[in-house]
């Protein structure tokens, strides 16, 4: 309803500058809301990945598929079960990630403090981190038209590089942190630096070098964290030493809760997200990834050195993905490292560079949003399963990665300058 | 000129040289050599056993010796290739001195007291092993010969594995649930076909994100099912699928018995499978029409060939088979589903099937050779005892890829329009 006096208050259409009469505002909207620009293609995607996932929720659940049996006897059973079943799935995603009502009422009891409020609000940010710098690494590498799918193998190497710095060294924590981070990157950077140079000098395609790494990765973290030199001297499970106090990223929120666990990480991540945007658009290297990744042929015929654009790429790519280990290990706090600490981090960061189409701006508002989805999932199972946050990702960047198959879905138009798509090439 | 050519031409044709080869085999079997000679004590010995057949025919050889003359062989392998031969027999030197080294470098491996190297059981078990392989490559080498990179093959393996398990528990029949593997593999190729032909979509990306999509699925699914309960009993095939129909006796035979007659279903039917798409693609019409669509499409286009439709048909019929390798992991391996058991495979496969240059019998050779390095890594690994801890032995299979993609990709020639989206009215 507001949205119609809106647009009575823009006025009568104005045609002074001779060109066509613009149309009335509520026209313009609605034939914005039916193109397939790429504003509207995200928001249909995540509002059909919503349904598809609402529907999964319905399916896979027993009681209320129970109730669709009898569908035409008694309606109101299964659509009254089918909507509980989702909706308290979906209100249990939204109160680990962002505001939890009964914290809410218990804080007005005087029962939680402050502090318990924003914890989800903490939860998110927290797991958003990593993502954004994940993000970056793969957008970044999207940009030369590279598909960067190590970010999980380079992430792990940079949790490695940045925890050996972190308990090895004896410093203060001016010092010691800016080198554990920096190691986390340079190690994150020699591993991601691999599948560019291969590609390079061999035509191997970093699609696989890449899968490959993450693998060997995986399994070399499996072997480093037994190790005497990492393993815990006090704990006999699987789990690393923890890094010296002067090593530990500080927390953010700190005073207004112990549980409140974003830590200045975040600010690093955001600055990377600048520093990315900065080098794309403004430096040479970054017109030189973006050269190589419209046209490689005319870039090498304007005298720029291809293959070493990839490894330079793959490299800086990888030194993002391994902040985001560094991020990870130097933020666990009095814990050491295990094999999950890294999560699916790295493979998450695809999901979130294809959904911010590759731009730094993009990719951060992805990586908070995915950051909720995950902090949700993470609060709200065993109820509702923690890969929901994986499907509905995969389900958004599928329609994302696909406008024209939304547009077809949707019966949406064609915007002017055709559709938006993410380009990786082939063998 | 054509007198220049025509004196250099039988000179070349009778004899050639391989250096490269040549110098890493000698290099490689002389060290080989010297390191044996250097570090195995003269008493150890090396016990081989037909483990399955004839249990008490063992050969006990001694270690040094043994190593120190397939070391020589390789070497001498290697020096024949750099002096030059007949241009047929490089293959076959090649893997004289190849096989030469494996074998050396296993004799060493398990030389310890106590220890017999159960010699058919390791290589049944290298094909059984080499299955996933061989139907994750199949489907690649179809869907890739009519000109569509197909890199969720990882994703189909998870769904198939998934729905083999859970239709198999629904209709309590392993062999309902193989069938249900393929129905599910086949839609998730559907729809890579249907972005990949009528949308057009980037088929690497739209690849990947299917597999995150048959992650998440198969995940929350997997959840779903675990709190809800059932479906998800393992069940099996029996293991000697020759002795229903009478041909049981042929497993007795030394090493072929155990290793062609004494297996599963699975085996068959992808030895068969192999078979079956070599001759299709090189002999039927069918193959004919599918490698020009990947090759040339607007030529195929003109000679009255339907490219989208007959890509559309291709890949989803791919996804059978990786649908049924997919089954593999839980109905050949009678093991329940699990999160994310496929490990990276399908990514190997399509490794595979570069090796095997995009031609059914070459991936067959590259299965067996991935299968080989798996077993092996699986043997020495369940032997304990090994020098090189156990995740190192794991990373073997992947090394071998990064290593091969790395090598061979270059020379090995993708389909001209493998990847590259065909719309008619674009010629």
């Amino acid at each position: 309803m507001s949205a119609e006096t809106e647009a009575s208050s823009a006025g009568p259409p104005e045609t002074d500058d001779g060109t066509e009469p613009r149309p009335p505002f509520m026209v313009m909207f609605g034939r914005y809301l039916t193109e397939a620009n790429s504003v509207m293609v995200t928001v249909y995607s995540l509002l059909m990945a919503f349904v598809i996932g609402a529907i999964l929720l319905i399916v896979s659940d027993d009681a209320v598929r129970g109730t669709w049996s009898y569908f035409f006897s008694r309606p109101t059973d299964a659509l009254s079960a089918s909507w509980d079943v989702v909706s308290s799935a979906y209100v249990s995603l939204f109160e680990g990630a962002v505001l939890n009502f009964n914290t809410l009422d218990r804080f007005a009891a005087g029962t939680a403090d402050f502090g318990d409020i924003l914890r989800p609000i903490s939860e998110t940010l927290t797991n958003a981190t990593p993502l954004v710098l994940t993000g970056l690494a793969v957008g970044l590498a999207f940009r030369a038209g590279l598909f960067n799918i190590g970010a999980q193998g380079q992430l792990i190497l940079g949790m490695l590089g940045a925890l050996v710095i972190g308990f090895t060294i004896d410093a203060p924590a001016i010092v010691h942190l800016p080198l554990a981070v920096l190691a986390g990157a340079i190690a994150g950077a020699a591993f991601g630096a691999i599948p560019g140079l291969l590609k390079a000098q061999t035509g191997a395609h970093e699609v696989i070098s890449s899968i490959m790494l993450n693998n060997i990765a995986a399994l070399f973290l499996v072997w480093a964290i037994s190790t005497e030199f990492l393993h815990s001297e006090t704990r006999s499970e699987l789990v690393t030493r923890p890094v010296n106090d002067s090593a530990v990223l500080p927390r953010l929120l700190g005073p207004l809760g112990a549980h409140l666990r974003v830590n200045a990480a975040l600010l690093l991540a955001f600055a990377a997200a600048i520093l990315v945007w900065w080098l794309l658009s403004r430096s040479t290297f970054g017109y030189r990834i973006r050269a190589v990744g419209f046209n490689e042929h005319a870039s090498a015929t304007a005298g720029m050195h291809i293959g070493r654009t990839y490894t330079t790429t793959m490299g800086v790519s990888g030194a993002l993905a391994g902040l985001a280990g560094a991020a990870l290990a130097l933020g666990v706090g009095s814990g050491g490292v295990t094999t999950n600490t890294a999560l699916e981090y790295g493979f998450d960061g695809i999901t979130v560079a294809l959904l911010g189409r590759a731009n730094p701006g993009g990719i951060v508002a992805a990586a908070l949003l995915f950051g909720a989805l995950k902090a949700g999932a993470l609060s709200a199972q065993p109820a509702v399963p923690v890969d929901i946050s994986t499907l509905l990702q995969a389900t958004i960047v599928l329609f994302i990665a696909a406008p024209a198959l939304v547009k077809a879905l949707l019966r949406l138009r064609t915007p002017r300058g055709g559709l938006v798509t993410l380009e990786a090439k082939g063998w | 000129m054509a007198v220049a050519t025509a004196a250099i031409e039988p000179e070349t044709r009778a004899r050639r040289r391989h250096p490269k080869a040549g110098i890493a085999y000698v290099v490689l079997g002389i060290a080989l050599a010297a390191a044996a000679l250097a570090v195995v004590g003269p008493g150890r010995e090396t016990t081989f056993a037909l483990d399955r057949t004839i249990g008490d025919a063992q050969w006990t050889v001694p270690t040094r010796t043994t190593v120190t003359v397939l070391a020589l062989l390789a070497a001498l392998a290697g020096g024949w290739l750099l002096a030059g031969m007949r241009r047929g027999l490089y293959r076959l030197v090649s893997t004289i001195a190849l096989a030469a080294l494996v074998i050396g470098l296993i004799t060493w491996a398990v030389a310890r007291p106590g220890v017999v190297f159960p010699v058919e059981a390791v290589l049944a078990g290298s094909l059984f092993l080499s299955l996933p392989f061989i139907f994750g490559a199949l489907s690649g080498v179809v869907c890739e010969r009519s000109g569509v990179i197909n890199i969720g093959i990882e994703g189909q393996f998870l769904m198939g594995a998934f729905a083999g398990v859970f239709v198999a528990n629904i209709a309590d029949n392993p062999y309902a649930g193989m069938l249900g593997a393929m129905i599910a593999g086949a839609l998730s190729t559907m729809l890579l076909a249907l972005l990949a032909t009528k949308y057009q979509v980037n088929q690497v990306v739209v690849g990947v994100i299917l597999n995150l999509l048959a992650l998440g699925f198969t995940g929350f699914m997997y959840d779903q099912l675990k709190t809800t309960g059932g479906y998800n009993s393992p069940y099996g095939v029996a293991s000697n699928a020759l002795d229903g129909i009478g041909l049981g006796f042929l497993s007795g035979i030394p090493v072929v018995g155990p290793v062609l007659f004494d297996q599963n279903i699975f085996v068959y039917i992808g030895l068969f499978l192999v078979f079956a798409i070599w001759f299709a693609l090189f002999h039927t019409r069918w193959g004919l029409r599918t490698r020009s669509v990947g090759e040339h499409p607007a030529a195929a286009d003109s000679m009255g060939v339907n490219v989208n439709r007959l890509r559309f048909w291709n890949v989803t019929a791919a996804g059978l088979i990786s649908g049924f390798g997919g089954a593999f992991f839980t109905i050949a391996n009678s093991l329940a589903f699990n999160k994310n058991m496929t490990a990276g495979l399908g990514f190997v496969a399509l490794a595979v099937m570069i090796v095997g240059r995009w031609n059914p019998l070459g991936a067959l050779a590259g299965a067996l050779i991935f299968g080989f390095t798996t077993q092996i890594a699986d043997y020495l690994d369940a032997m304990g005892g090994s020098p090189v801890p156990g995740p190192f032995l794991q990373m073997l299979p992947y090394a071998v890829t990064l290593v091969v993609v790395a090598g061979l990709i270059g020379r090995a020639k993708a389909p001209a329009a493998d990847g590259v989206p065909y719309n008619p009215g674009d010629q």
